[in-house]
């Protein structure tokens, strides 16, 4: 018999029925919503685990930039031709007349050169940074394999910033230079191939206005 | 072509073994370099990839030796 009296509203649940989830979907984050960024990016602003050798205590890092990621289409076309090109050799049997161990050790030392080939493009680009913090901007270079070059100005020591984007594909991708002319031991700064570069000239100079 | 240097009486083949022996030598230094060069720029700029980095340049330089072990056995 069905027990039409009893609200349906004010019923127990059984231990067999499932529970409703809560609705949550409208209810209001209580953080506020940060853009996620990977570690490879190449436009990161605030980014949190960020350190650097020569950071102060109390130094926030506000933007780390990279060079803009298409600019690795070149050692990446080339790394693609370098790994097939072991397969082309073989086709074409150029080293056929070789005995077998020297073919075998031609084609290893082969792939140990791309690997070392891909790892110093991808090294090169991804080590070589350029970092904002609430006191200085810090341009990192490592010129060749063990020589490295860091270089920093004050934010009050900053006269002007300006940018440039020329050229199709800069426009298409949105990247560019930042200039930094500075009062510093060094003049002049440049943000070489940065994406967004109007905005990163921007950030910087909020940072001088705020000085 | 018999593969024998008819001066010196030496095969064609040990020199070229020892030639390889000595570029795959150069190599193991330079992977050695980028050991290096790793450590200096992890400690450089931290931005939490750090680990995976370390590991292929030793992975790197672990080929290298091999490489070599492989030269000196089967040349």
């Amino acid at each position: 018999m069905t027990d039409i009296f009893v609200n349906p509203s004010s019923k127990t649940p059984t231990p067999n029925s499932t529970p409703t989830p809560p609705q949550v979907e409208n209810l209001p984050s209580p953080l506020p919503k940060k853009r996620r960024h990977s570690r490879f990016s190449a436009f990161w602003q605030y980014p949190e685990k960020v350190n650097f050798e020569t950071r102060e205590k109390g130094e926030k890092v506000i933007l780390l930039l990279r060079q803009h990621p298409i600019v690795n289409l070149g050692w990446i076309l080339m790394a693609i031709l370098m790994l097939l090109a072991p397969t082309g050799i073989g086709v074409l049997g150029v080293l056929s007349s070789l005995p077998s161990g020297f073919q075998l050790i031609i084609y290893l030392a082969w792939y140990l050169v791309t690997s070392a080939f891909i790892m110093e493009s991808f090294l090169d680009w991804f080590f070589n940074v350029y970092i904002v913090t609430n006191l200085r901007i810090v341009d990192i270079d490592f010129v060749n394999l063990i020589y490295k070059e860091v270089s920093d100005a004050n934010i009050d020591k900053i006269q002007d910033v300006s940018y440039n984007m020329g050229g199709v594909g800069r426009t298409v991708f949105n990247y560019g230079d930042v200039i930094i002319q500075t009062a510093a031991e060094i003049q002049e700064f440049d943000f070489a191939a940065v994406p967004n570069p109007a905005k990163v000239a921007k950030i910087i100079e909020d940072l001088m206005v705020k000085k | 072509m018999t593969g024998v240097i008819p001066i010196l009486n030496i095969s064609i083949w040990l020199i070229a073994k020892i030639i390889a022996l000595i570029l795959l030598g150069m190599y193991l230094i330079f992977a050695l370099v980028v050991v290096r060069q790793v450590q200096l720029m992890t400690s450089t700029v931290e931005v939490g990839f750090e680990a995976p980095i370390r590991l292929f340049s030793y992975l790197h330089l672990i080929f290298a030796i091999i490489i070599i072990a492989v030269a000196i056995i089967i040349l």
